[in-house]
């Protein structure tokens, strides 16, 4: 099955995470086993509370396991210190919200460049990439506006910006779609179809939004904590067309 | 992190306080009213210290001055059975061991009239071979001191001969004065005001000394003065030369001992280091007032960081998210309150120096003869200064040490 030499962007051995609220105590992932490819675009779904969004910050380094390993390119990302996972993030990873998270005091051009800012990438490279990047997105001619003054789809499009400036090797979206109406929602799915085409961003995206995952070029479908099952979707793109061979994803049954 | 990221970071910072302008505003006026307060205090207390030192500076540290009663508002000064300074004291305080000159002095007001310009003065009559011991730094700008048997001449102060609303000196050596005396006098049982003009001719005009007492003072000899203010050898002052300072409270003891309260004694240096002390303590006290006010604003400063800190709990959370570390979250609001401080301390300086002047104008002291300056040393508006900025910062460490450990999943999560 698995070629024992290939090396995978993102590879979780059973991941679990365990955290108590009030008495109770939750088990978000119950051992989590994910392999992903260089460049694949791999959609996360499942029923609310069935640990989507906890696979996702784990594999952000957000948060840390309870057990098990993350792997980032063979590197255990759950023994690194704080400094070093704050690098990580800044260098490797790309961030895209919901809600956008975006600084409204801040012009568009300065949310753009934040992650760049403690990458210490010196001003003039940062001012020529978010420029290449708002005109990417889209949004070339709204550089200097206010978040609060765009749309959703366009305060989204500027996450999506933000997310890319540091040229990260990973996108991790958490319901990038949530707060659009479907058209827009679209429009954010083909600007992420483009990034994960043109820059081989691996690409993880958690979503309710059905379309969109069958977009992607393969679904995980979580549920208590567990991948339940795994498929192609629609369009599976050339990096992951050997998916049913080379995926092996296996919830704890 | 380099340079340019640190700037950035700090833009960012002065941004949110931008963003939160009232209240980094009102927040910043909190460090204002201390640090200004503290610098005006200091301004005030420094331009006080400079007049007493001024004032009584000019005076050797061997002088006792002796005048007629202690106790101007005690019963004694009521009675009118207060001693009078007569030759015959001069001569008492003379045998008194220690005292080295014993220098009587009559003192009186005028007007002086030069060509179309006159001038109310203060006049005093005393031995002026002996003014270089009760003032060591009088000096002359032109002429010499009139001779005791020089009846009719006169030595100008220097604010006398060069009043500062003139362009041209008031009177030159060698020019002929005339000063107009006038008092009440018993005539029959009726009460006459009766003015009496004698002319003198100017010997000498003396140098600034930078106190009001002496260059606002036009000198004659003691016998003139006798004659003329018809003092009947009734003494105003004595000065007492002590042979060293160490003997000023012995002769002062003497003398009291001698007279008892019916006589008043001060040392000008004991007197000024007295006012000192005592304004000391009192701007001490206000002082500390401020002080107090400055670690209100401090207070002020933790409770509208930490506030921005729970407002921005998703913005720490994003910018953990996309690498931050604990120490530039850190960094950034403690450079916010490190900004607070800096405006709120120069802004602080710049009111407290102004409201000092302004102060000086309200109390009673800011205007007429007794003129003070205020005065700031460096040394006081940099510690004003640093001491707005330190606590500033200080108060800013627990707000900015909770953004900083605030977790990025549950900073997100936040709505």
């Amino acid at each position: 099955m698995t070629d024992e030499g290939e090396k995978f962007a993102i590879e979780t051995l059973d991941l679990r995470k365990s955290y108590k609220m009030g008495l109770v105590t939750v088990h978000a992932l119950r051992g989590v086993n994910l392999k992903i490819r260089h460049g694949e675009m791999i959609s996360v779904v499942g029923p609310s509370g069935s640990g989507k969004s906890t696979l996702l910050n784990m594999l952000g380094a957000l948060d840390t396991p309870t057990s098990g390993k993350i792997l980032i390119d063979d590197v255990d990302i759950s023994r690194m210190g704080e400094r070093a996972l704050a690098r990580f993030r800044n260098r490797k990873i790309g961030f895209i919200f919901q809600s956008y998270n975006l600084i409204d005091r801040s012009k568009v051009t300065k949310n753009v460049e934040l992650p760049a800012i403690v990458a210490d990438m010196p001003k003039k490279l940062r001012d020529r990439r978010v420029h290449e990047l708002l005109d990417l997105v889209g949004l070339g001619d709204k550089a200097n506006r206010r978040p609060n003054a765009l749309s959703g789809g366009e305060q989204q499009r500027v996450a999506i910006a933000r997310a890319l400036i540091n040229d990260p090797a990973f996108i991790l979206a958490d319901e990038p779609t949530g707060n659009l109406d479907s058209k827009t929602g679209e429009e954010i799915q083909n600007l992420l179809l483009r990034v994960n085409d043109e820059k081989k961003a691996t690409i993880v995206i958690v979503t309710h939004n059905l379309e969109l995952a069958e977009r992607t070029g393969r679904i995980l479908h979580l549920r208590d904590g567990v991948v339940e099952k795994e498929r192609v979707g629609l369009t599976p793109q050339s990096q992951a067309s050997d998916s049913d061979s080379g995926m092996v994803t296996s919830g704890r049954a | 992190m380099r340079t340019v990221a640190v700037l950035d970071l700090i833009g960012l910072s002065f941004g949110a306080l931008k963003e939160r302008r009232l209240r980094s505003g009102l927040t910043i006026l909190m460090v204002v009213i201390g640090a200004a307060l503290m610098t005006s205090i200091n301004g005030l207390g420094g331009g006080m210290n400079n007049y007493i030192s001024e004032q009584l500076g000019t005076l050797g540290a061997n002088v006792l001055i002796v005048t007629p009663s202690a106790n101007t508002f005690g019963p004694g000064a009521e009675s009118g059975l207060q001693t009078k300074l007569t030759p015959q004291t001069v001569r008492t305080i003379e045998r008194i061991h220690g005292a080295k000159y014993v220098i009587p002095s009559f003192a009186g007001g005028g007007t002086l009239k030069s060509g179309s310009e006159t001038k109310t003065v203060s006049i005093l009559g005393m031995d002026q071979s002996k003014t270089v011991y009760i003032a060591p730094k009088v000096s002359f700008e032109s002429g010499s001191f009139v001779s005791s048997g020089d009846s009719s001449g006169i030595v100008l102060g220097y604010s006398i001969a060069h009043p500062s609303n003139l362009a041209k000196p008031f009177a030159s050596i060698g020019q002929a004065v005339f000063v107009e005396f006038s008092k009440v006098e018993n005539q029959g049982g009726v009460e006459k005001l009766v003015t009496k003009t004698k002319a003198f001719q100017v010997r000498g005009i003396l140098n600034e000394l930078g106190s009001q007492s002496i260059d606002n003072v036009a000198f004659i000899t003691l016998a003139a003065a006798n004659t003329f203010f018809e003092k009947s050898s009734v003494y105003d002052t004595i000065y007492v030369i002590t042979t060293s300072t160490d003997m000023n409270d012995k002769v002062e003891t003497s003398i009291t001992k001698f007279y008892g309260k019916n006589i008043g004694v001060i040392s000008p240096k004991a007197m000024a280091s007295t006012i000192q002390e005592i304004m000391g303590t009192f701007l001490g006290f206000l002082s500390a007032i401020a002080t107090v006010s400055m670690f209100v604003g401090a207070v002020g400063i933790i409770t509208t960081l930490y506030t921005s800190v729970m407002e921005r709990t998703r913005e720490i959370g994003l910018l953990k998210a996309i690498g931050y570390t604990r120490e530039t979250v850190l960094l950034m609001f403690l450079a916010e309150s490190f900004t607070i401080g800096l405006l709120g301390g120069l802004l602080g300086l710049a009111f407290g120096i102004a409201g000092a002047y302004v102060l000086i104008q309200l109390l009673p002291f800011g205007q007429g003869a007794m003129r003070i300056t205020p005065s700031f040393l460096p040394t006081d508006l940099a510690q004003v200064f640093l001491l707005a900025c330190a606590l500033s910062v200080a108060a800013g460490i627990y707000p900015a040490w909770r953004a900083s450990t605030l977790s990025p999943i549950t900073a997100l999560k936040k709505e």
